[in-house]
């Protein structure tokens, strides 16, 4: 392993003080050897066909292609100047989970791909802006360029205590209301709430036109339910508690979450968004280096 | 002995107490609840889908958290029980009646039973049929054992669940030399099926097996008609109580020879004189027995032989001489040659010899001079002379009425009170402890007689266990003219003035008496009447003792009679025949009750008994001051019994136990005259053996202890396997 990616390992980044040095390492370490960006913008060089789906810009439709295939392609373009990127990221209190095989919370782990997402993009020229949600909208940081924009960025994560609950599927509905210009809104969230909601939120963005990519920011042990003591389990957004014998009750939580987990995944299919898992205890630069690069065979 | 749970269920434990442990069972319940308040706290954020989860599942994780409870607490359950070691009272899967039955045993325990045709004794075979009866009955039924003798014995009254224990107690009966007393013990078997009854409900049939001889002297007894009538109707009772099994161990004709009967003629035994002794021996047989040799041992040893043609079904008296030696209590036997019924073959007697008679003279009027007092002339009508072999030696001493409280009376054979006005409160206790030791008394009367106050104390009016005398006291009167009525010389005292009604006797006047009223229904008899009809010699047994009630007066104060030679016999005659009832406590009919008084130093509590077998039993004296009394029951066996006292004042009384001749005859009842005019009516089983009928058996759970705890522990080993299956399976556990 090159000495510079050693640190993307979430204990590592656990280790360092400031988003900012996390942000660049995870970008420097790895993303810098990318050299063309993996968020596809609107351009005047052209890049690739893409086939059309219900909602495209028509003004994008190429249409000596459908002259001459009579299919509907759009065209796509190598570089965009004016990409905007929205970085939502969950701030409830379900996120300050940190199961025992994790070496951070959710809400850390979120706020560390949201600083390196933002980091990467501003690296690019493009603008990204920042969102700390709960059930309202507790900061919002507009788009911008500019390259001092990352502190800002980061002085919002870093402020930022959480204490409600999640009410996602409002939020959205409200940002897609905010988001004046089309871009890309990447959802930083453990999406513990209701999918319905979420869902019709989605909706409402995807219909503004944005690109919406959930990142699921999950921890091992809700994945895996690893316990085998009988504990009294405290809810971190709910006033309810339960004791449990976690051995005879694995098989049917894992059931009830792998449940929840499939409907979401269904629901992001239709809505045709990225669905990308982040498991708290893995490496931040294997997660965001693949998902990137799966974006950047599209 | 086990005890059983109640009803209906069908177990009984060995071990009852064990049951406690039970209370582990809830051992598996307090430990889920222990574990309940232990768990770590962790907070959680996907709890919507943990809640989600525990409802969908709550009613699983709650059927498999009672399945696994129950199956552990079932397991203690179990181990429990089978420590406790069950028994099946009845088959559970028997489709028949309950099959526990209340099996009471009935040994005829008479000495005919000792019977020996060949090489087992008609007991030795009842013991082995009801170890049989007990060994090859089911399990569960219960037993209980008796004895029918006199009185009946109750050897095991709860009803036994183990039949080993049941058949050692058998084993370990011994052959009583008492007869059968069927009257008496058919209540006692009620008693016992009510007990029974009434603590082991679940008992629902009752047997009674009569295991006997059938003699006829026990079960078709020589009695009264209401009598007869009686036990019919009691033994129909318990036919309806119970159902009734006569198993025969006796033989139709069995011939019998006893020695029926053993007296000593010349009462009291005076060491150096010679005693005669009369037995008689009795047949009981179709052939007539010639020149049965006959045996008379003292201490155990034989001192004299006879031969005697005893008559088919007849009788014959042998007479034997012996001279004691020494003084104290000697144990003679009469032996006839041994037959098939030994027991009966030997007639014992104890008889204490005296080195002389002591009488005391109570004095009511004490007088210097001389034949000034009463008891003057008794003493020389007692001691005349020196004369060996007319009459016994005798001592008497004459004191004054103290020395009714202050001496040892124990010591005297006869107390005779001459003229004493009255008596005490405290004298009457004495004299009433005197008697019931053995003690005889005579009573003169006088001018200082005060009736009214002998009635008070000691008479009519007295305090129970203080009326002594034979008859009330009435005033003094003048007597009639004429001649003394001897009532044709039939009591003992006047026996030997038969045939000599010149010597005087009855034409010795008498000028005044005291007139004695004899009550109807005592046991007092008139030995000799005055003229005009009133008793002036009354007599009655009391205690082991005999009061002799003289109406007028020892001295010449009220009679001549003193004067006359026909005195001395007849105050001889009085005291000997007092003397004579002095060996009546000493011969007793085995079953009987031995009783005595001894004079308790302070600190005894008890004296020795040896039985006729070796045993050595302490018998506890009941009763406070000098005169304590002692009883011994277990008188089972013939022979003699001997009675020692602690040191210092070491002493040794023998008392014969005999067996009553009266059931040696052991023809048999037979069985069809039993059920046609004995017991007509009343249902019975009648068997020579015994085989256990086939009754209904269940194909599983059933046994006795050691088979029933082996299938539970069985199935607690069962559950092991299958709790940790269950645990393994569920994890555990888990509470919303």
């Amino acid at each position: 392993m090159d000495d510079s990616r050693k640190y993307l390992d979430p204990k590592v980044l656990s280790r360092l003080s400031g988003l900012a040095l996390r942000a660049r390492l995870v970008v420097e370490g790895y993303v810098s050897g990318v050299h063309r960006s993996p968020f596809h913008g609107f351009s005047v060089e052209f890049a690739e066909h893409r086939e059309y789906a219900p909602g495209d810009d028509l003004r994008y439709l190429d249409w000596k292609v459908f002259g001459r295939t009579d299919k509907f392609y759009l065209k796509q373009f190598e570089e965009e100047t004016n990409l905007a990127c929205h970085l939502l990221v969950d701030t409830s209190e379900s996120m300050t989970y940190r199961g025992p095989a994790a070496a951070m919370s959710k809400l850390d782990y979120a706020c560390c791909a949201a600083a390196s997402l933002a980091y990467l993009i501003l690296h690019q020229q493009d603008s990204v802006g920042l969102a700390a949600v709960d059930r309202d909208i507790r900061a919002l940081v507009r788009p911008s360029t500019n390259p001092s924009h990352m502190e800002q960025i980061i002085a919002v994560m870093e402020n930022t205590v959480p204490e409600k609950k999640t009410a996602l599927g409002p939020i959205f509905h409200e940002l897609a209301g905010r988001f004046d210009k089309r871009g890309i809104v990447i959802v930083l969230s453990d999406l513990f709430d209701d999918i319905e909601g979420m869902v019709k939120g989605l909706k409402h963005l995807r219909h503004r036109r944005h690109e919406v990519v959930l990142m699921h920011v999950l921890d091992p042990a809700e994945l895996e339910f690893p316990f085998d003591q009988t504990t009294l389990f405290r809810g971190l957004e709910q006033a309810q508690q339960a004791i449990v014998e976690p051995r005879a009750l694995r098989r049917a939580y894992l059931e009830e979450f792998n449940g929840y987990l499939r409907r979401l995944k269904y629901a992001c299919r239709a809505l045709r968004m990225d669905y990308v898992q982040l498991r708290t205890d893995q490496s931040l630069e294997v997660v965001l280096s693949s998902y990137l690069a799966s974006r950047g065979r599209r | 002995m086990p005890a059983p749970f109640p009803y209906p269920l069908a177990f009984g434990f060995m071990n009852l107490p064990l049951l406690g442990w039970l209370a582990a069972a809830a051992a598996p319940l307090l430990i889920h609840l222990w574990m309940r308040r232990k768990y770590r706290e962790a907070p959680w954020a996907a709890m919507e889908y943990l809640l989600a989860a525990l409802r969908r599942q709550s009613r699983r994780l709650h059927f498999e958290q009672w399945l696994l409870l129950a199956v552990r607490t079932l397991l203690v359950v179990l181990v429990v029980l089978a420590v406790a070691e069950p028994y099946l009272e009845r088959p559970l899967l028997s489709l028949a009646p309950p099959g526990q039955t209340h099996r009471v045993l009935v040994l005829d325990g008479s000495f005919s039973m000792a019977y020996q045709p060949a090489d087992q004794t008609r007991f030795d075979r009842a013991k082995e049929l009801a170890r049989e009866i007990v060994e090859s009955a089911p399990a569960g039924d219960a037993f209980t054992l008796l004895l029918m003798t006199a009185p009946p014995q109750v050897v095991v009254s709860t009803p036994a669940l183990a039949a080993d224990e049941m058949a050692a107690e058998i084993e370990a009966l011994r052959q009583p030399h008492t007869t059968a007393d069927l009257p008496a013990v058919i209540p006692r078997i009620r008693e016992v099926i009510e007990a029974a009854r009434r603590e082991r409900p679940r008992l629902a049939r009752q047997e009674v097996y009569f295991l006997t001889d059938l003699q006829r002297a026990a079960w078709a007894p020589r009695v009264s008609k209401a009598a007869e009538e009686e036990l019919r109707r009691q033994m129909g009772r318990l036919a309806e109580a119970a159902t009734l099994m006569l198993i025969d161990v006796g033989q139709p004709a069995a011939d019998n020879l006893a020695v029926a009967d053993l007296r000593l003629l010349t009462a009291p035994a005076i060491a150096g004189r010679t005693c005669r002794f009369e037995a008689t021996v009795k047949s009981f047989a179709a052939q007539a027995a010639t020149r049965q040799p006959v045996e008379l041992l003292v201490n155990g040893r034989r001192v004299a032989q006879r031969h005697v043609d005893v008559p088919a079904g007849g009788e014959a008296t042998v007479a034997f001489e012996h001279r004691f030696d020494r003084p104290g209590d000697h144990a003679v036997e009469v032996r006839a040659e041994s037959d098939a019924l030994p027991v009966d073959d030997r007639r014992y007697l104890a008889v204490p010899v005296r080195r002389s008679v002591s009488v005391l003279g109570i004095e009511g009027r004490p007088s210097g001079k001389p034949f000034g007092g009463a008891s003057a002339y008794l003493a020389v009508a007692l001691a005349p002379g020196d004369e060996p072999g007319v009459s016994p030696p005798v001592d008497v001493e004459v004191a004054p009425e103290s020395a009714i409280l202050e001496r040892d009376l124990s010591r005297y054979d006869v107390l005779v009170m001459c003229n004493v006005a009255q008596f005490t409160a405290g004298e009457a206790d004495v004299l009433s402890a005197y008697l019931r030791g053995g003690g005889s008394l005579v009573f003169f009367m006088g001018d200082q007689v005060m009736p009214e106050r002998y009635n008070r104390e000691l008479g009519p009016a007295a305090k129970e266990g203080n009326r002594l005398l034979p008859a009330a006291l009435g005033p003094v009167v003048e007597t009639p003219e004429g001649r003394l009525d001897p009532l044709e010389y039939r009591h003992p005292i006047l026996e030997a003035f038969r045939g000599a009604e010149h010597a005087g006797l009855l034409a010795a006047p008498v000028l005044r008496h005291v007139r004695l009223e004899v009550p109807d229904d005592t046991s007092a008899r008139v030995a000799l009447r005055l003229p005009g009809g009133d008793p002036l010699i009354v007599e009655q047994p009391v205690g082991r003792g005999r009061v002799v009630l003289v109406a007028t007066s020892a001295d010449t104060s009220w009679t001549p009679m003193p004067l006359l030679p026909s005195y001395v016999p007849l105050v001889q005659e009085m005291v000997a025949f007092c003397l004579a009832d002095r060996m009546a406590g000493r011969s007793i009919l085995a079953g009987e009750p031995l009783r005595g008084i001894v004079a308790a130093a302070e600190g005894w509590t008890s004296v020795e008994v040896r039985t006729p077998e070796g045993d050595r039993r302490e018998v506890r004296l009941s009763g406070l001051g000098n005169q304590r009394d002692w009883t011994f029951a277990a008188t089972w066996q013939s022979g003699v019994y001997a009675v020692h006292t602690a040191a210092p004042d070491e002493q040794e009384q023998r008392f014969a136990a005999n067996v009553d001749t009266a059931q040696s005859d052991l023809a048999q009842v037979g069985l069809d005259r039993l059920r046609g005019e004995v017991w007509p009516g009343i249902p019975f089983e009648y068997k020579t053996t015994w085989q256990e009928p086939e009754r209904p058996q269940p194909m599983a759970l059933r046994g006795g202890p050691g088979r029933l705890h082996v299938v539970l522990l069985a199935a607690a080993l069962l559950l092991l396997l299958v709790e940790t299956f269950l645990a393994w399976r569920f994890g555990y556990q888990t509470q919303p």
